[in-house]
C-alpha cells in the first residue's frame, strides 16, 4: 500500500498537469472537440486524488491534514474539487486553466516535501481540531479560488483597458461574472475561515494554555479575516467593487500563504506543524 | 441541369444602381408571374440592399441570360445598367454561386448570416407563386443545408465586423448582463440607431437618446422605447449611465475628460464604458487613464473588427469544402433522375408478369400455397432484379459515368420494350 501511495503521489502532478494541458490548449485554440475531453480529464484526475486521500488516511491511521504538505495535497484536491463542481453548475469553461494551474502548484510541493508520518503529536488528534483543519482548508480554498479569479480579472481588465483583443479578451468570461465569481468565493471562503477561527479559539487554550495573544497564527489570521470581512462588508454596502475588491482579495490570500508558510518557518509558533 | 441566372451585386454596381434595382416583395410577386410566362419555368428571385439574382430554369431553348439581362433593364429604366454589371451563371456555376450566397462568402461583409434568411424568404415567395418544382426545391434545400452548416460546423461568421456591433461587444466583456445596466445613446444618426438597436436587442435596461436637436432624439427614443435627455444637460447625468456612446457629427470635442471624472466620483468606482464611435471624436480620449473607465474609439474598434475579419477568412477553405460536398450531393442526385424512372418502370414490368402468372394459378392450389408462391415469386424477382438496379444506380451517381447509365437505361427500355415513362 505504501508503494502504491508512493506512486499515486508522483503520478497526481502529472494528472493535473495534464488537464492543465488539455484545458490551455482549449483556451488557447478554442477548440469545441476539447470541451468534454479536458473535463474528462480532470475528473479522472478528482478520482485519483480522492483514492489517494483516502489511501493516506487508511494507511497512516489519520487524514493527510497534520503538516503543511499534508495539508498543500487536500488544498490542491479542494480547489480541483470546488472547480469541479463550480463549471458543472455554471458551465464557465474558459477559467479552468488559471485554477487548475493553482492547484497543480500546490500539488507539486507537496509531492516533493510530502513525508510519511504514522505517529502524529496527541495533540493533533482532538475532533475539534479536526474541524477547525477542514473548516480552514475549505475556506483557503475558497479564498485561493477567489484569488485566481482575482489575477483573470486584473489581466482581462490590464487588455481591455489597452485595446488588446487577443486570446485572453476572447476565452475569458466577461468582468462582471469574474467579479461575481471572486465575491461568492470569498464569501464562501470568509464564513468558513470565521468558523475555522472560531473553533481555533475554543480550542486553543486547551491545547495551549500558556498560548501567546500575539503569536505570528493569531496575527496573520486576524489580519485575514479583517481583510475579507471589510471587502464584503464595502462590496455589500455598494463602496466597493471592481478592481478594488480584486486587490483586497489578492492581498488577503498572498498574506494567507504568507501565514500558512512562515507559521511553519517561526517555530515559536504554537501552530507550526513540527 | 440547366440552370442558369443574373447576378447585380457589391462587385458589379455602385450603390446607387443596387438600389435602383432593388425590388420590395410586393415588386417581385408581381414580376415572378411575368417571368413565369415568358421567361422561366420555375426559379427564384433574391433582392437585398447590395444584390438583386434571378436564377430559375429556361421556359424554351431560346430563353438566355440575355432574356434575364433584358427583363430588368426594362423593369428599371433608371438604372443605367450595362453588361458589365451582371455576373452570369450557368449549370454548376449557378449552383455554385447559390451555395455560395447562402454560406456568406458571396457577401459584402463575409460571413453575413442575414442573407441566408433573406434567401429563405425568397424561395418561400416562390414557392407560394407556384413558381417551384422539384428541382428548385432540391437547389434550395442544399442552399439551405449549406447555410446552415457553414453556421454550425465553422466560425465564418462569428465575431463583430462592424464598428457599432464591436463595440457592443466590448461592452459584453465588461458587462454580463444587460437588464440592469443604463445606456445613453448621443448622436441620433444613423450609426447612433444602429448602435442603440443593437443595445436594444440585448435587452438592454433604460436607453437614452441625446441629440443637438431634440425632437430627433424624441423620435429615436420614442422608436426604441427609451428616454431622451436634451443636449446641453447631458453632462449632469452622465453619472447615472454604465454605458455612453457617442454617435454625432459634431467637430469639437462634446464629453470632456473632467466631465468623466466628475461622473466617475459621483459612480463610486462602478465601472463605466464610453465608445467613441465618431469621426471626428466626441470624447477625450484622455478618459481612459480614469480608474473605472473603458474608452474605445473607431480605431481601437476597427483592430477588433479586422481581428475577427482575419479569424473569418481563415475558415474560407472549410466553407468551401462544405460547399464541395454539397454540390456533388446534388450532382448524383441530378444525374440518378435519367434512371430512376427507368427502374421503376423496370420493376413495374416484372412485377406485372408476376402478379399476371399469379392470377393464372390462383384458383388452381390451395390458399395457403398462394401466399407462399406470392413470397416466393416476389423474392425471386428482388434477387433477379438487384443487381442491374444497383449497377444503374452506382452508375448515374457516380457523376463521370451518368452517360454509362443513361446508355444501359436505353438498351434496358429497348430491350424489354419498355415505354418512356414521365419524369
Amino acid at each position: 500500500m505504501v508503494t502504491a501511495i508512493h506512486i499515486v503521489n508522483v503520478l497526481l502532478p502529472m494528472l493535473i498537469l495534464a488537464s492543465f494541458t488539455a484545458y490551455l490548449i482549449d483556451f488557447i485554440k478554442g477548440d469545441f472537440k476539447l470541451n468534454n475531453v479536458k473535463r474528462l480529464f480532470l475528473f479522472i484526475t478528482l478520482l485519483m486524488h480522492a483514492f489517494y486521500l483516502i489511501m493516506r488516511t487508511s494507511q497512516f491511521n489519520h487524514p493527510p491534514i497534520t503538516n503543511q504538505f499534508e495539508v498543500f495535497t487536500v488544498i490542491a484536491f479542494s480547489i480541483l474539487f470546488t472547480y469541479f463542481v463550480l463549471e458543472l453548475l455554471t458551465d464557465i469553461r474558459g477559467t479552468g486553466v488559471f485554477i487548475i494551474f493553482l492547484a497543480l502548484i500546490f500539488q507539486i510541493f507537496s509531492t516533493i516535501y510530502i513525508a510519511d508520518l504514522i505517529e502524529v503529536k496527541e495533540i493533533l488528534q482532538s475532533y475539534l481540531l479536526g474541524f477547525h483543519v477542514i473548516s480552514a482548508l475549505l475556506g483557503f480554498s475558497a479564498i485561493s479560488i477567489a484569488a485566481a479569479y482575482g489575477i483573470m480579472y486584473l489581466l482581462l481588465y490590464r487588455r481591455i483597458k489597452k485595446n488588446i483583443f487577443g486570446i485572453i479578451f476572447n476565452r475569458l468570461p466577461n468582468l462582471e461574472i469574474l467579479e461575481k465569481l471572486l465575491f461568492y468565493s470569498i464569501s464562501i471562503g470568509f464564513v468558513l475561515l470565521t468558523i475555522a477561527i472560531g473553533i481555533g479559539i475554543v480550542w486553543l487554550p486547551i491545547a495551549f494554555p500558556d498560548f501567546n495573544t500575539f503569536d505570528p497564527k493569531i496575527i496573520s489570521s486576524s489580519m485575514v479575516w479583517i481583510i475579507y470581512g471589510t471587502a464584503i462588508i464595502r462590496k455589500l454596502l455598494g463602496n466597493m467593487g471592481g478592481i478594488k475588491l480584486v486587490w483586497f482579495s489578492l492581498i488577503g490570500f498572498i498574506i494567507a500563504v504568507l501565514s500558512l508558510l512562515l507559521t511553519e518557518m517561526l517555530a515559536s509558533s504554537f501552530h507550526a506543524f513540527n | 441541369m440547366n440552370i442558369f441566372g443574373i447576378s447585380i451585386n457589391h462587385r458589379t454596381a455602385s450603390i446607387e444602381q443596387r438600389e435602383a434595382v432593388h425590388f420590395s416583395k410586393n415588386e417581385i410577386s408581381e414580376m415572378i408571374p411575368r417571368l413565369k410566362e415568358d421567361v422561366l419555368t420555375e426559379g427564384f428571385v433574391l433582392s437585398t440592399c447590395n444584390r438583386t439574382e434571378i436564377f430559375g430554369f429556361p421556359k424554351t431553348p431560346e430563353v438566355t441570360s440575355k432574356s434575364l439581362q433584358n427583363f430588368i433593364v426594362k423593369q428599371r429604366t433608371n438604372a443605367n445598367l450595362s453588361n458589365d454589371n451582371f455576373n452570369v451563371y450557368f449549370s454548376r456555376g449557378a449552383v455554385k454561386h447559390i451555395f455560395n450566397v447562402a454560406s456568406g462568402l458571396d457577401s459584402l461583409v463575409l460571413g453575413d448570416s442575414q442573407i441566408l434568411g433573406q434567401m429563405k424568404e425568397a424561395f418561400l415567395l416562390s414557392e407560394d407563386l407556384n413558381f417551384v418544382s422539384s428541382l428548385t426545391h432540391k437547389i434550395y434545400n442544399s442552399a439551405l443545408k449549406v447555410g446552415k452548416r457553414t453556421i454550425s460546423e465553422t466560425l465564418l461568421g462569428e465575431g463583430a465586423v462592424s464598428v457599432s456591433f464591436a463595440a457592443i461587444k466590448v461592452v459584453e466583456k465588461i458587462f454580463s448582463n444587460f437588464e440592469g445596466k443604463s445606456a445613453l445613446v448621443v448622436g441620433a444618426g444613423e450609426t447612433g440607431e444602429l448602435v442603440a438597436v443593437h443595445l436594444k436587442d440585448k435587452n438592454l435596461g433604460k436607453l437614452t437618446i441625446s441629440n443637438r436637436t431634440f425632437d430627433r432624439a424624441i423620435g429615436l427614443a420614442k422608436k426604441l422605447n427609451g428616454q431622451a435627455i436634451k443636449f446641453e444637460e447631458l453632462k449632469n447625468h452622465l453619472h447615472e449611465y454604465d454605458i455612453v456612446i457617442s454617435a454625432t457629427s459634431a467637430d469639437e470635442i462634446v464629453i470632456s475628460y473632467d466631465d468623466v471624472l466628475r461622473a466617475m466620483k459621483r459612480r463610486k468606482g462602478t465601472v463605466s464604458c464610453y465608445m467613441d464611435i465618431a469621426i471626428p471624436r466626441d470624447i477625450d480620449p484622455k478618459v481612459q487613464k480614469i480608474d473605472g473607465v473603458f474608452y474605445n474609439n473607431i480605431d481601437s474598434l476597427k483592430i477588433l473588427v479586422d481581428q475577427n475579419l482575419k479569424r473569418r477568412e481563415k475558415e474560407i477553405p472549410r466553407v468551401k469544402k462544405i460547399i464541395m460536398q454539397e454540390m456533388i450531393d446534388i450532382f448524383s442526385w441530378y444525374n440518378t433522375l435519367d434512371v430512376v424512372p427507368t427502374i421503376k418502370s423496370f420493376r413495374d414490368f416484372f412485377e406485372e408478369i408476376r402478379l399476371d402468372e399469379m392470377n393464372k394459378i390462383r384458383h388452381k392450389v390451395q390458399p395457403e400455397e398462394i401466399e407462399k408462391l406470392d413470397n416466393m415469386t416476389k423474392r425471386l424477382i428482388g434477387r433477379i432484379l438487384h443487381n442491374p438496379t444497383l449497377k444503374l444506380k452506382s452508375l448515374s451517381e457516380s457523376g463521370t459515368k451518368f452517360v454509362e447509365a443513361k446508355r444501359y437505361s436505353h438498351v434496358l427500355r429497348e430491350l424489354f420494350n419498355i415505354d418512356e415513362t414521365k419524369d
